[in-house]
């Protein structure tokens, strides 16, 4: 029977568990609490199949957009498949103004979104890896002492399992979780990477709205202030605003701290090329060229036409 | 079952890896890099080094050498990967199944990538 033990186990609730009861419920491993329900989180039944929409809208209007499950089924509904694709549930909350934010494969991580307030929309595998029954459901809270986790799930207001029950579920479904961010919002995790990733996932939907970008990078920059690709990405978005000088200071600030990277001094001489600073601009393309890298072409084209303008 | 699914991601790799050579052409304006860019270049690179931390185990790299493959070369290999090749073994990597069945299928699409190589269809390897 040795084999069987690798199919059903749930290391991460064990871990979690042994370590707080252990601890007496005085602090379990970083910084949960023994028990947190969030009330005020709706709750939709799900009709048919569509576990999705409703999952979906339980999350938007916790994050305060007000849509019902309806107006998302087509959307994210797949009617052939039952089902929805998880690609197409972010997607359909970036349209609404939200950042979805995947979370890292960590159970204690997400409950400690929940603890931050943040209700957490997974996906589980009700059935086996080899006849899936997949299911969207929300993380609404948890109870350490009775190894409880508390779901919306179906037609289920407070649906409440064990926590091993549910990481052997959700484990099935590749630990998928997402919380959603309104602009200027954190997650609680210390993934920054991941962080500008689904910012950027953002962007490409909301690039009209420059005020909530601005907001979701100023956040990003108060708790990640050496992230270059963050840094970067705020002085884009000033470039792409017209706003040249607040972007050559970014790009400027960028290269102080990264003097080797080579989009900066790139994106810094086209900066300063727009605004007819040629011999600045040509010192840092050539930069940008001597470096190289993925956008090596990239580099060349900007020295090449600040060259032909030198010339003119 | 499994095995179907994967055949299935495999075609779809294939597809994705032939538009996405015809998409490449970009306008030849000089313009900054932008945000998207840099977000796409640092997803390869992560895959890149998943695939390079796979390449390295010792499992795999056994696995690799029954089946004549020099996994040091393999390795080198890794950076000539176009960015939906990468994005897929690292997919197939990240989501591995404990079980030897598995772990011999990425394998085997590692030794697909190269065979195709030598057939001309792809250009993932160019040294072969």
């Amino acid at each position: 029977m040795l084999w069987l033990s690798g199919c059903v186990s749930a290391p991460q609730s064990d871990a979690l568990l042994t370590h707080f009861s252990q601890d007496a419920g005085a602090k379990p491993s970083v910084t949960l609490s023994a028990r947190i329900q969030l009330e005020q989180v709706p709750f939709f039944p799900q009709e048919d199949f569509q576990c999705g929409p409703a999952a979906l809208a339980t999350v938007l209007q916790a994050s305060k957009v007000d849509i019902l499950p309806e107006a998302l089924v087509s959307q994210v509904y797949v009617p052939s498949r039952q089902g929805s694709l998880q690609v197409e549930m972010l997607a359909a909350a970036r349209r609404y103004g939200r950042i979805s934010q995947t979370l890292a494969p960590n159970l204690e991580g997400l409950l400690a979104q929940v603890q931050a307030g943040k209700p957490v929309l997974v996906m589980q595998n009700l059935g086996l890896s080899w006849y899936p029954q997949w299911h969207y459901a929300v993380v609404v809270g948890f109870d350490l002492p009775r190894g409880e986790i508390v779901l919306r799930s179906g037609l289920v207001r407070d649906y409440r399992i064990s926590l091993a029950l549910f990481e052997r579920t959700w484990q099935r479904a590749e630990h998928w979780a997402v919380v959603l961010l309104a602009p200027g919002e954190l997650p609680t995790d210390e993934r920054e990477q991941a962080y500008f990733q689904s910012v950027s996932a953002f962007a490409a939907v909301a690039n009209e709205d420059h005020g909530a970008l601005q907001l979701a990078y100023d956040a990003g920059l108060a708790r990640w202030p050496d992230s270059i690709n963050l840094a970067m990405a705020r002085a884009n978005l000033f470039y792409t605003q017209g706003d040249l000088s607040n972007a050559i200071r970014g790009y400027e600030e960028v290269i102080r701290q990264a003097p080797d990277y080579a989009v900066g001094h790139n994106n810094l001489a086209q900066s300063l090329f727009d605004m007819d600073r040629l011999e600045e601009a040509k010192r840092h393309a050539e930069t940008a060229v001597a470096i190289g890298g993925s956008f090596s072409e990239d580099y060349r084209k900007t020295l090449d036409s600040i060259n032909s303008a030198l010339q003119r | 079952m499994k095995l179907n699914s994967y055949l299935r991601k495999f075609a779809t790799t294939v597809l994705l890896a032939a538009f996405s050579m015809v998409s490449i052409q970009m306008p030849a304006m000089a313009d900054i890099v932008s945000t998207d860019q840099i977000a796409t270049e640092q997803r390869s690179q992560d895959q890149r080094d998943a695939v390079r931390g796979f390449l390295d185990r010792a499992d795999v790299q056994a696995q690799l050498e029954a089946r004549g493959v020099d996994a040091a070369d393999a390795l080198k290999r890794v950076d000539s990967l176009t960015a939906s090749e990468l994005a897929s073994l690292s997919e197939q990597i990240d989501t591995l199944p404990a079980g030897e069945g598995a772990l011999g299928f990425v394998i085997g699409l590692i030794v697909i990538f190269m065979l195709l190589d030598i057939a001309g269809v792809t250009d993932v390897f160019p040294a072969l």
